[in-house]
């Protein structure tokens, strides 16, 4: 019976991000410059089946809420998943709750991306299809790099991971040296702070498909992260291919990350802060925890989000609240989660 | 059920092998027990076992199929490894842990299940861990955790579990009720492959055991035949000694130990009933063989030099050479070579200078025509009562130079008692060539 009461429990706490998710989502719509209340955003959602039921509501507030908040917090919510589910997934086949979603690189070598098209002023697709494509390019290369060594392939994977990333950084500054600093400078250097405000629904079809995808291919593997998690010798006695299984994960994290990463732009710390609060949640076993994180991430991206656009005037930049709000979040989680992570 | 090794050897790079020609076989039920000195293949063998690592050589099979073509979900139902414990990245309750054991059977995307769950809280059952189910694995003690391992083998439902230094740093309660369930889990049809640093556990628990020496099968067998003074003392390259017990008029051994160099006076050789008195006496049936050992500096020389002296007022014949140290300023600056037959004396090794030829070592650099000369002095030895050798060092042993001819008597048995001196450090080095020797302290009070 006590059996039953516990696992309810920690199905039940790993259910609560996601409504917390789909509440704060609904939510955040409502705020911003130009208040609308919920009824009439829930009103307005369902508008484009039942026009009849939104006669009443300004023409205005209806484009908002479909063509600007929609989206933007949609996007919000995919990248927060994202970002928790991969960086859980990571920390577990890397063994180190101190990694994140660029431990390959992958968010350098996409702030290269962006960077070289905004410097050639390209359009924001183009913009988000460089940023995806370099991401991709950083963990190849990483990945290829390691393949010149023999033993330890993650730990020489890691080292890859790290020296693709500083290469990709040091070019991106070579390209900030070199841009126009009226015109092409500040737009790369907002691009590298993480913005989700140019958000429209076209950015939104890669990210949705890798983010959908992923996230559920991470959610059925999400108990085999436990026996990866114990290193590559204890999986192979217990029946696992730690090496495929790894590449897989890797494969499928980059895509993920690439995609968030080339909307959004560089957003740091949730991929490594998320998994932390989750396991406070819920304890470390991943059949709840990747859930939990999942729903977790989405949840605090989009609350930084709203913070984001409606604490000042103007737009905070996302990569800088995740810092400030990350960092302490972290710290402070870090000391209650004391005992083991 | 049936595990075969048949000659398999291993290495990790092809200049280095750590396995050769090893062979054993297991049947259902059994237990087997390896043992050896660190480093000498054991962790590698059961690797080789497991399925993790393939044998360069020779092959694994299990119930006459090879284990390369057992596909590794299969093989996992069918042989388990039982880690030293370590404590992984995440905090996993014990319950979590143990339900790894299950991921054999769970599908590529599947999570595990109620029936699960049932074989997991009996596997904690069997070893006595059902209150623990919640505690985080990282903060429970070393004997806990080897037990949460020993459940996930349970709960993984193989055949054979093969388990690395089970024992390794528990108190002796744990020591105890580990090797117990494993004892009473082999009843009940388990077939267990241990490796350990404990000869005592294999005295009680074992069905067989192998000794490995540097990747080599020293012996493979029942207990009885494998666990002896001489092969121990092989193995590990220390004297040991077997203690029996006698209940019922039949000897049965009971315990392992270690048998510490003998502290005796040289001059004891007049008493009769002594221990060194004795060692003559036996030598009339067949050669004995003394190991004067201690540090640097311990009195070995002097040790020898008072019982040639004894030996000579008992008109035993003496024969062989002594290398006592020269001093200057109560320094020692040179070592010099004594015949004991004639008396003659010549100057063996200087300190060491600067550049390095085939006779020298970090201190001394030898005189090549001195060691010829004291070759030429131990290679003629005739009749002789006692031979004392002062002495055979890493010269000799690691590098096969220097008194060459010292190794080859001693090897030969061209002897009645002789007495080596050895430096402390090698002496595992000699124990292992000459597992028979007697071991003095070469102390002087």
């Amino acid at each position: 019976m006590n059996d039953l009461k516990r696992s309810l429990s920690k199905k039940f706490l790993t259910i609560i991000p996601i409504i917390l998710a789909a509440a704060l989502f609904v939510f955040s719509l409502t705020i911003g410059r130009y208040p609308i209340g919920s009824y009439d955003v829930l009103r307005v959602l369902i508008s484009p089946f039942f026009p009849s039921l939104s006669m009443d509501i300004p023409d205005v507030a209806k484009q908002l809420i479909l063509r600007v908040r929609l989206p933007r917090i949609l996007g919000a919510l995919l990248v927060g998943a994202s970002m928790g589910g991969t960086g859980t997934a990571l920390q577990a086949i890397f063994k180190n709750p101190l990694v994140d979603s660029n431990i390959l690189g992958v968010t350098s070598g996409a702030g290269f991306g962006a960077a070289i098209a905004l410097l050639l002023q390209s359009s924001p697709w183009q913009v988000q299809l460089s940023a995806f494509i370099f991401g991709l390019t950083a963990v190849l290369l990483a990945f290829l790099g390691s393949r010149l060594y023999k033993s330890t392939p993650l730990l020489v994977l890691t080292l890859m991971g790290i020296l693709v990333g500083s290469l990709f950084s040091s070019l991106t500054s070579l390209l900030k040296y070199i841009a126009d600093p009226l015109d092409t400078l500040p737009a790369i250097t907002f691009w590298l702070l993480g913005s989700l405000t140019s958000l429209t629904w076209s950015n939104l079809i890669i990210l949705s498909g890798m983010t959908l995808l992923g996230t559920f291919f991470l959610w059925l593997i999400r108990w085999r992260l436990n026996v990866l998690s114990l290193g590559d010798d204890e999986a192979k006695t217990l029946g696992i291919n730690p090496i495929q299984m790894k590449l897989w994960i890797i494969v499928v994290t980059t895509l993920m990350t690439a995609s968030a990463v080339s909307v959004s732009g560089v957003i740091g710390w949730v991929g490594l802060v998320i998994p932390h609060a989750g396991r406070l949640l819920v304890g470390p076993d991943h059949k709840y925890l990747m859930p939990a994180s999942i729903g977790l991430g989405a949840v605090f991206l989009i609350l930084i989000d709203d913070i984001a656009r409606t604490l000042l005037p103007g737009e905070i930049p996302l990569g800088v609240l995740t810092g400030l709000i990350g960092v302490p979040l972290l710290m402070v989680l870090l000391r209650r989660n004391r005992p083991g992570w | 059920m049936q595990l075969e090794a048949n000659h398999i050897s291993y290495g990790y790079s092809p200049k280095e092998t750590v396995l050769h020609d090893v062979s054993l076989s297991l049947k259902t039920g059994e237990t087997l027990y390896i043992l050896g000195r660190n480093g000498s293949g054991k962790t590698t063998l059961l690797s080789c076992l497991a399925g993790l690592l393939e044998p360069d050589m020779g092959e694994i099979v299990l119930d006459r199929k090879p284990l390369g073509e057992i596909r590794p979900v299969e093989r996992s139902q069918l042989i388990g490894l039982i880690p030293q414990s370590h404590i992984p990245a995440f905090a996993y309750s014990v319950e979590e842990m143990v339900m790894m054991g299950r991921a054999p059977y769970l599908s590529w995307l599947g999570s595990p299940t109620k029936e699960d769950q049932i074989i997991v809280a009996e596997a904690l059952e069997q070893v006595g861990l059902s209150d623990f189910r919640e505690r985080p694995y990282t903060q429970i003690s070393g004997g806990e955790r080897q037990l949460v391992l020993i459940a996930r083998g349970l709960a993984q439902k193989c055949q054979i579990l093969l388990m690395d230094e089970p024992t390794a740093h528990l108190d002796l309660s744990n020591q105890h009720r580990i090797l117990e369930i494993v004892q009473q889990l082999s009843q009940q049809g388990l077939s267990f492959i241990i490796s350990t640093h404990a000869p005592n556990d294999a005295l009680s628990y074992a069905d067989k055991v192998l000794l490995l020496t540097g990747g080599w099968v020293t012996k493979y067998g029942p207990p009885k035949e494998t666990l002896t003074e001489a092969l121990l003392s092989s193995v590990y390259g220390i004297r040991t000694e077997v203690i029996y017990q006698n209940d019922s008029g039949k000897p049965i051994p009971r315990a392992v130990v270690p048998r510490r160099p003998e502290v005796i006076s040289p001059e004891s050789l007049d008493k009769p009933g002594s221990l060194l008195s004795d060692v003559f006496i036996r030598s009339k049936e067949q050669p004995q063989l003394i190991i004067v050992t201690g540090l640097s500096g311990a009195g070995k020389t002097t040790w020898c030099s008072r019982l040639i002296k004894t030996a000579r007022s008992q008109d035993l014949v003496v024969r062989g050479i002594l290398s006592p140290g020269i001093y200057k300023g109560g320094k020692k600056i040179g070592i010099a070579v004594e015949d004991l037959d004639t008396g003659d004396k010549r100057k063996l090794a200087n300190l060491r200078e600067k550049g390095e030829t085939d006779l020298t070592t970090p201190r001394w650099s030898f005189n090549l025509q001195a060691i010829k000369w004291a070759n030429h002095i131990l290679g003629t030895i005739q009749e002789s009562d006692l031979v004392v050798i002062d002495e055979l060092g890493p010269l000799e042993f690691i590098r096969n130079k220097g008194l060459t001819e010292g190794l080859a008597l001693i090897d030969e048995k061209r002897f009645r008692v002789a007495s080596v001196v050895v430096r402390s450090s090698l002496l595992p080095t000699v124990l292992q060539r000459w597992p028979n020797a007697l071991v003095v302290s070469g102390r002087v009070d």
